[in-house]
């Protein structure tokens, strides 16, 4: 059962990469510029670039292949993705969850309060004021790049890359920590609604036990969905924060290749980013089947 | 000694649409190894006066007067107190067996933690009371499906699972809240049997809006009404000699006495009338039930009734 479960998923996910293909094949044909088979039929030349994509040969931008300049760049991006969105969701399920279960004191309304304006506020307004305080005022963190110039002379050193890679992961972590806060609490507020937390009280469990075995375990759920999309959030909110803090991630090569009407990049960017998606939702799906016992037995009936 | 006493019970909460008085003075005695049956329709309270007794009412609900459990006021015990009672000296039983089971826990779990709490066994030892305890509530291979998640169990064992967990600390007063709503009638008169059986030595206060599957348990029944109880005698009593006009009517519409249904609609909990609460329903209304609120008077032998008719 559990087999048939992951081919089902596997299935689904290559399905999407595919249609993910399809789409930026279609799109990006209707620009006037030259490509491998353009002599040959629309869809030979679909499968041309389907052959070309599977093969690793995402194209050239500028004479550089574009797959090797998107890992190059991916790299620099996960130092500051991984942990902005580790630290966030961190973050927001532990307030989530602490809230949700304490809720209705004067203390939710405000953090709910607080939470929504952080939301409410684009990412890039954020990035702004936190190199106006943080680097230009108080001179805590250097106002942009990957790296001190004094790098040249004694390289690159983990310390330097972190020091720069600080407001930028602050930034995201701000910025995102709302929509994790906000799902968990409520999550939480309809878990403690439950029959099944009724029963657990009615045993003369404490609260205590009730909170950690029966209410998280329940309002973990959807959260475990929710963390792809979450995800996906945050890469495209991720373009702007590298703008701004000239971070040299796929943000920022994203960025360049629209000013550059750069379209084999783009296309790859575009594909790549799909990619990043549907392996975070198949992990998801994994991590759920192995959470949730509904699943496991999955297959058809449920 | 009686198990329980509730004197004078008031429960009210507060709603967006206003002030909801669910229990309104309501007496009720309990006494060892009885089997009390509380009978009204959906919406008169019988629900929250079962758990302002196990006081898992929303901490802004009003609630006065007294329960005494075995001569103690349960409503001036501390959160504390009141958990090692739950489960342990006053059990319950949910209704909706579908919802009231944790879908992510493990049947024999569910059951295990109450055991493991209260009588301060190891887990293992919890365990394997809880696949006893599923034998005993007639599970077959009860040690496999101890194993199992409630989502693998049909509605009248996820029943039986949650009567194994109620019954799991030889309580001695069961509160069993519609065990017998959504299931189909051959599993319906199971549960009542085992019901029955699991319950000789205990004493239970057993919810319903079925008057027949009362009288199969219960050896007194308590009907009640927009909030307060209004008949309350021997089961064979009320089955001989129904007083209030409310029971007579409940009788008229079961199936086999002329399924004939009483007119109207119960008042709203939020607007009670001022006088009798089943005036506008009742076939023997008189101008002075409007106005005046009937009081519970003995008729004969421990037979009681709130009606002007027998004033």
């Amino acid at each position: 059962m559990r087999a048939e479960y992951l081919i089902k998923r596997v299935f689904y996910s290559v399905l999407v990469f595919f249609i993910t293909v399809g789409i930026t094949f279609a799109v990006l044909r209707q620009i006037p510029r030259s490509y491998p088979g353009l002599d040959k039929s629309v869809i030979a030349q679909y499968f041309v670039y389907i052959y070309n994509v599977l093969q690793g040969d995402w194209g050239y931008s500028q004479g550089v292949p574009v797959l090797g300049l998107i890992w190059e760049k991916l790299y620099w991006s996960l130092i500051i993705l991984v942990p902005a969105i580790s630290l966030s969701l961190l973050i927001g399920i532990l307030v989530g969850a602490h809230f949700g279960w304490k809720r209705g004191s004067k203390m939710d309304a405000s953090v709910l309060n607080v939470m929504m304006f952080t939301r409410a506020i684009p990412p890039y307004w954020w990035a702004i004021m936190f190199i106006l305080i943080f680097s230009f005022h108080l001179d805590l963190f250097p106002l942009g790049g990957y790296m001190s110039i004094s790098a040249l002379d004694r390289g690159i050193s983990y310390s330097d890359i972190l020091y720069h890679s600080a407001l930028p992961i602050i930034t995201l972590t701000v910025y995102s920590i709302p929509g994790t806060y906000y799902l968990m609490r409520n999550s939480m507020l309809l878990t403690v609604g439950e029959d099944y937390i009724l029963t657990a009280r009615a045993k003369g469990l404490s609260e205590k036990y009730v909170l950690f075995k029966h209410v998280l375990k329940n309002a973990m759920l959807p959260m475990v969905t929710m963390i792809p999309l979450e995800c996906a959030y945050l890469i495209a909110g991720n373009i702007f924060i590298e703008i701004i803090f000239s971070w040299p991630g796929i943000g920022l090569l994203t960025f360049d290749a629209i000013a550059a009407k750069d379209f084999s990049l783009l296309q790859g960017i575009v594909l790549i980013d799909a990619l990043l998606i549907i392996i975070a939702n198949f992990s998801a799906d994994l991590f759920y089947s192995h959470i949730d016992p509904r699943i496991k037995v999955g297959g058809g009936n449920v | 000694m009686s198990v329980l006493e509730i004197i004078d019970l008031k429960t009210w909460f507060q709603t967006q649409d206003g002030l909801v008085k669910a229990v309104n003075s309501v007496n009720l005695r309990i006494e060892k190894n009885e089997r009390v049956g509380l009978v009204g329709e959906t919406g008169c309270g019988k629900t929250v006066l079962s758990f302002s007794i196990i006081r898992l009412l929303q901490p802004t609900t009003m609630i006065e007067g007294k329960i005494l459990y075995k001569s103690k006021d349960i409503l001036k015990l501390s959160e504390r107190e009141m958990q090692k009672i739950r489960g342990k000296e006053i059990a319950m039983i949910l209704q909706n067996p579908t919802t009231a089971l944790n879908p992510v826990l493990k049947v024999g779990d569910q059951i295990a933690e109450a055991i493991w709490l209260h009588q301060g066994l190891k887990k293992k030892e919890a365990k394997e009371k809880a696949v006893e305890m599923l034998e005993a509530v007639k599970i077959p291979l009860a040690e496999k499906r101890a194993n199992e998640y409630p989502h693998q169990f049909s509605g009248g064992m996820k029943e039986r699972a949650l009567i194994a967990i109620g019954l799991a600390c030889c309580t001695s007063l069961i509160i069993a809240d519609e065990p017998t709503r959504g299931l189909d009638v051959t599993t319906k008169a199971q549960i009542i049997k085992l019901m029955k059986d699991m319950t000789k030595q205990r004493s239970m206060l057993f919810i319903t809006h079925d008057l027949e599957v009362a009288a199969e348990i219960c050896d007194n029944i308590a009907m009640m009404y927009a909030g307060e109880l209004v008949e309350y005698a021997k089961t064979d009593d009320v089955f001989k000699n129904p007083l209030h006009p409310y029971t007579q009517g409940i009788f008229n519409s079961l199936p086999n006495r002329g399924l004939k249904p009483i007119k109207g609609m119960s008042p709203s909990l939020i607007d009670l009338p001022s006088g009798c609460r089943f005036y506008q329903r009742c076939d023997y209304a008189r101008e002075i039930c409007k106005n005046r609120h009937p009081e519970m008077v003995e008729m004969e032998n421990g037979h009681f009734v709130r009606c002007l008719l027998y004033d």
